[in-house]
């Protein structure tokens, strides 16, 4: 009853709200609970490559198989800041092959996106297009990708092409199906809100089911990513003269396991931080979502 | 206590007078009403209520008890016209209801807040599905005074998820009078709300509608606060739902200020209403 006493009054003089929120200062155990993961993280990781320095220069195995982390890090950092001279035994560094990988991956994410959001809404949102479309979706999406790149190379031959296609047919199913399950659980009772508050059919969509979609999207993006990248290194290691998938064929080829061991990091660092991105992203369009997950 | 409250009962003017003095009016006219679901996988119809009459009248609260499953949510639903009736005719106003409109609103028991909205967009929302009419600063002024309805100012750019269940439902109470409605539908509002909350969101329900004039039709699960807001309560049996009986409230309002639960007349009101429920219950629970 409250509620009528102020209400009535209107603007009283002192404001009961204001005590409600407050800033307060971070105690130093709050601060562990932030951070403390990332400082535990960092030691782990240096005792990790601390150790396998020791193990390697220890002698224990062939350095063809295990280089030192030192090496590995050279090879790395030289490969990141230097192109290579012409009439390498491996043409261009790692930065060059590194840019050729990210941009095709790039472009192959975008094409995927472009045509799976759409299809997963539609499929969402159409029970006819469901009905048509989700055999494909389904027997496609269980092929093993990589059961299809003799037949792109017998049809486009090692090419960009080639591997851009490979990229987006490995990226896009993820996304389709995501999107497709965001908008079928879109929930009930949202929907009733929105239509008993005189939504039109079209506003439910781009109201209330796109918003309820687009972290779904986002996770699905965030798939497509890992299965853009796999399909980067297939493309690049089948038929390809470019790309880190065609270094990391090329420098065990010619026994340069500092650089193959580079690239593999590369290649971890590289994943890790666009699924960073697409999680960011995700944390900041849907922020209800992130207490529900890890 | 209870001398303390009789005393009171005997000097308080009519606590409200608006309330018995329309009842000529009704605004929601329910005859002859049969609403179900088809199951589509099972190829069958479930009816949920059969033959409903009931006429509510303008400013009344009804309330509508009964056992999960009796048809409840499908009577308010056929009220706001998210679903059509299969036989007999709702009538609100004196038209019949072809869908949702700006007299009626909901508040829905899990709340039904857009979550990625913050609670002064999700107040604000019904205003973008329909055009009332209004100017932005009347608009503004509407959000901003039902925000202090519910006592929720200083929290207009928090998100749902951010607040507790019985803070989430006063938005969604708010939401639900900002665009004045003539009748205020609730699904078991409280009903995810704990006990302590549940009976002052009751209380703060009864003041604003005793204010706003509003007719309400309200599902709950629980006797007693069926007892602590009707001025009718209906009672409905397990499915298909058919009216079992109507039960006048005669308590004085403000009821939580009364302490009602005090009278000798709520118990035996409890004690009637809870002989007509409880068979219905069992049924319900057997899943018969």
């Amino acid at each position: 009853m409250s509620l009528i006493e102020e209400s009535n009054t209107g603007s009283g003089t002192e404001n009961p709200e204001a005590g409600r929120i407050q800033d307060t200062a971070w105690s130093l155990n709050e601060v562990w609970i932030r951070y403390g993961s990332w400082a535990v993280t960092a030691c782990n990781l240096t005792i990790f490559f601390c150790l396998w320095e020791i193990f390697a220069r220890s002698g224990a195995v062939n350095p063809l198989f295990l280089p030192s982390a030192s090496d590995m890090f050279a090879a790395l950092w030289n490969g990141l800041t230097t192109s290579a001279p012409p009439g390498a035994v491996i043409s261009g560094s790692i930065r060059d092959h590194l840019f050729y990988s990210l941009s095709n991956l790039g472009i192959g994410l975008a094409i995927a996106c472009v045509i799976g959001v759409p299809a997963g809404l539609l499929m969402g949102g159409n029970r006819y297009v469901e009905t048509i479309l989700s055999p494909y979706v389904w027997a496609l999406a269980s092929l093993p990708r990589i059961a299809l790149v003799p037949l792109f190379i017998l049809f486009l031959g090692f090419t960009v092409k080639m591997q851009i296609t490979i990229i987006t047919l490995s990226a896009v199913f993820p996304i389709i199906i995501n999107s497709w399950a965001g908008v079928k659980t879109t929930e009930k009772s949202l929907l009733a809100a929105a239509r008993v508050f005189g939504a039109s059919r079209r506003e439910l969509y781009t109201k209330v089911v796109l918003p309820y979609t687009l972290p779904f999207i986002i996770a699905g993006i965030q798939q497509g990513i890992g299965r853009g990248l796999i399909g980067v290194i297939i493309a690049e290691i089948f038929g390809g003269s470019r790309g880190l998938g065609y270094l990391v064929n090329r420098s065990a080829d010619t026994f340069n396991s500092a650089l193959m061991y580079a690239v593999l990091f590369l290649l971890v660092v590289v994943s890790l931080s666009l699924i960073q991105i697409t999680r960011w992203l995700e944390a900041y369009v849907a922020p209800w979502r992130r207490i529900n997950t890890l | 206590m209870n001398l303390a409250n009789s005393k009171q009962l005997e000097t308080a003017p009519d606590p409200a007078p608006a309330r018995t003095a329309e009842t000529a009016a009704p605004i929601i006219v329910s005859k002859g009403l049969t609403v179900g679901y088809k199951l589509h996988r099972e190829r069958k119809k479930l009816t949920a209520l059969r033959d409903i009459t009931l006429s509510v009248n303008r400013g009344e609260f009804v309330v509508l008890v009964g056992p999960s499953g009796c048809g409840k949510t499908t009577f308010i639903n056929a009220i706001s016209g998210l679903v059509e009736p299969w036989e007999g005719s709702i009538e609100v106003s004196g038209k019949p209801v072809t869908g949702p409109g700006p007299d009626r609103s909901m508040v829905f028991q899990d709340y039904a807040l857009m979550p990625w909205r913050t609670v002064e967009s999700n107040i604000r929302m019904p205003f973008e599905f329909q055009n009332l009419g209004l100017s932005k600063q009347e608009i503004d002024d509407r959000v901003s005074n039902c925000l202090e309805l519910v006592d929720l100012t200083g929290f207009e750019k928090s998100f749902p998820y951010e607040l507790s269940g019985g803070m989430k439902q006063r938005v969604g109470i708010a939401r639900a009078l900002v665009i004045q409605p003539d009748i205020l539908l609730a699904d078991e509002p409280f009903a995810a709300i704990d006990a302590m909350t549940r009976e002052a969101m009751q209380s703060e329900l009864e003041q604003i509608v005793t204010r706003t004039g509003q007719t309400v039709v309200f599902i709950t699960h629980s006797i007693d606060e069926a007892i602590a807001l009707a001025d009718r309560v209906v009672v409905i049996s397990f499915r298909p739902g058919r009216i079992k009986e109507v039960v006048d409230i005669n308590l004085p309002r403000p009821r939580f200020e009364y302490d009602v639960k005090m009278l000798p007349e709520y118990s035996e009101l409890r004690e009637h209403i809870w002989r007509l429920v409880k068979d219905e219950a069992l049924q319900s629970a057997r899943g018969v």
